[in-house]
């Protein structure tokens, strides 16, 4: 079984960088208030090639924290050929900016042209090849494993010939790749399908977990959240998050908060609380390892 | 896709294809058998919505110069009609831009107001670098460095001055120039200029020119006999351009 491998820098807990936070958390350098800012993450989609002021805000952020990408568009699900050009594009920028790791979704963003929103994936054995293989060729691309992230959606395809975690392990196991594991996606997930969560995330594969997201979303009806990225973190996916933790060990988890965005001191209580419930886990795994009990992984 | 192609993709690809069809046109094309129209609608919406708030952040003017409902009109055309090919966001306006040609009912002036609109998301994120320069030094005998990021238009219409209450129906007898340029805090700059400045610019921004030589080519073109005069009157205006940061030196 293949062991996900630590990506130096990341670690602990991180943010997702909006162009809203940036000047925000540029003032708050060095204060208290990001003092439990360990990482942050951005879609290259939204930097590669980007000059002037952009090239100056990378530059800052490239100089003082660890970075993460997290791509949006490379539609490994997708019917077009693999857009190489812009991976090329992507192991540039990645070299360049000394960047460790790159991760992108388990989903699909075209159909002959980018629609650039996250579609889900019917869940068939022939997508299972075909999204492999895809992961593979970006895996050869850059030189390097990425991780590809359990994605939330509102369609269940009904021509599915698996459940969605089945699908999950059969790719990251047929790719050889490593897990980004998006607890609010598997929550978002739940309540739109109507399975447990619980049961959903002790089917992971722990091993593969390079890093993990947490969000808050919508809850548009009884049966249906959208994953807006718009709110704060509620209680049962920190639940999920703290149980994950117990299960595989700490891994460095990062919040997205994408729409509806709030102050820089609101945010940074949630990566606090990241921080504070990655530090739990580790006091727990070294009780347990004091009284002889596998204590885990404990290395984020 | 003919139907036989159509057959010959794995049954996921062949729901796909139905899948992204219905986002795109979803009055043309079924939503895929067996998938509840209430779940289908939110990819309807969110999938259009995004793509809408992409092309609509870089036009305001044009926007509110169509109206609310010919502008949501002219999106979902874009939308189902354009197989955009950039994997970057902010390709997102230029595809549109290079989409208007193919709209028959557009206001005369849209596509000259949209491309005014969208030089300055262009102009703010050009990744191009001035070569090594030298900030002072001498105009005339030096060859004068624009800022990197910086486009000399000509539109035959007003598209600075267009607004819901300016709609401007035939075009100038002369273009209006326009300058768009990044200084050296990265801010996106707007500037009217007359023709002569417009032509100096043009002439001065492949960085291969000393001041005195473009001055002198511009001479030749516009038939100014009076060299002296000329240099004198170029001179004062390359060094205003430097204050403005619009040239930001000579090539060292």
């Amino acid at each position: 079984m293949s062991q996900a491998q630590s990506h130096g820098s990341i670690k602990g807990a991180g943010l997702g960088l909006k162009r809203e936070l940036l000047p925000q958390i540029q003032a708050a350098h060095g204060t208290d208030l990001t003092q439990s800012l360990d990482f942050v993450e951005i879609a290259p989609e939204n930097w590669i090639g980007a000059g002037g002021k952009y090239a100056r805000q990378l530059a800052w952020f490239t100089e003082r924290y660890p970075i993460v990408c997290h791509g949006l568009c490379l539609s490994l699900g997708g019917p077009d050929a693999l857009n190489e050009a812009f991976l090329r594009q992507v192991k540039q920028f990645l070299d360049q900016h000394q960047i460790p790791l790159y991760t992108e979704h388990l989903s699909y963003c075209s159909d002959g042209g980018y629609l650039y929103d996250l579609l889900p994936i019917p869940f068939t054995e022939e997508a299972v090849h075909h999204v492999a293989a895809r992961i593979r060729r970006t895996q050869d691309i850059l030189e390097r494993r990425i991780a590809v992230e359990n994605a939330s959606f509102y369609v269940a395809a009904p021509i599915a010939e698996m459940d969605e975690a089945s699908f999950i392990r059969a790719v990251l196991q047929e790719a050889d790749c490593d897990l980004h594991l998006d607890i609010n996606n598997i929550y978002v997930n739940s309540v739109n399908f109507g399975f447990d969560p619980h049961a959903f995330l002790r089917e992971m594969p722990g091993e593969r977990i390079a890093y993990a997201h947490i969000a808050g979303h919508d809850q548009e009806a009884d049966d249906l959240i959208i994953d807006t990225h718009g709110q704060d973190v509620i209680d049962p996916v920190w639940q999920l998050l703290r149980e994950a933790y117990a299960l595989f060990g700490v891994f460095p988890t990062l919040l997205e908060r994408d729409t509806n965005i709030p102050p820089l001191a609101d945010a940074m209580q949630e990566v606090n609380h990241i921080a504070s419930l990655q530090a739990a886990q580790r006091n727990r795994a070294q009780q347990a390892a004091v009284h002889g009990v596998d204590p885990k992984r404990v290395s984020a | 896709m003919s139907t036989l192609e159509s057959k010959a993709l794995p049954l996921f690809q062949q729901y796909q294809q139905t899948f992204t069809a219905h986002i795109r046109q979803p009055r043309q094309h079924a939503r895929p058998a067996g998938v509840s129209a209430r779940r289908m609608q939110v990819y309807n919406e969110i999938v259009f919505n995004n793509f809408f708030s992409a092309v609509s952040a870089c036009y305001p003017v044009l926007q509110r110069v169509m109206g609310k409902r010919a502008w949501q009109a002219l999106v979902r055309r874009f939308f189902a009609e354009h197989q955009a090919t950039s994997p970057f966001f902010r390709d997102i306006p230029k595809a549109f831009l290079e989409f208007l040609p193919n709209v028959e009912t557009l206001p005369p002036f849209a596509h000259s107001l949209a491309h005014y609109e969208w030089i300055e998301l262009a102009i703010a994120a050009d990744d191009s670098i001035a070569p090594a320069l030298t900030a002072e030094g001498d105009l005339l005998h030096g060859v004068p460095i624009l800022a990197p990021a910086l486009a000399v238009l000509a539109y035959d219409y007003p598209v600075q001055k267009i607004s819901t209450r300016f709609k401007p129906q035939a075009p100038l007898p002369e273009p209006v120039h326009l300058l768009v340029f990044r200084n050296q805090q990265d801010e996106v700059k707007f500037m009217e200029m007359n023709a002569i400045t417009a032509r100096l610019l043009q002439l001065l921004q492949p960085g291969q020119m000393t001041g005195l030589a473009a001055l002198q080519q511009l001479g030749l073109e516009i038939g100014h006999a009076e060299t002296a005069a000329l240099v004198s009157f170029g001179g004062a205006l390359l060094e205003d351009l430097r204050q403005q940061q619009i040239v930001w030196g000579i090539a060292a």
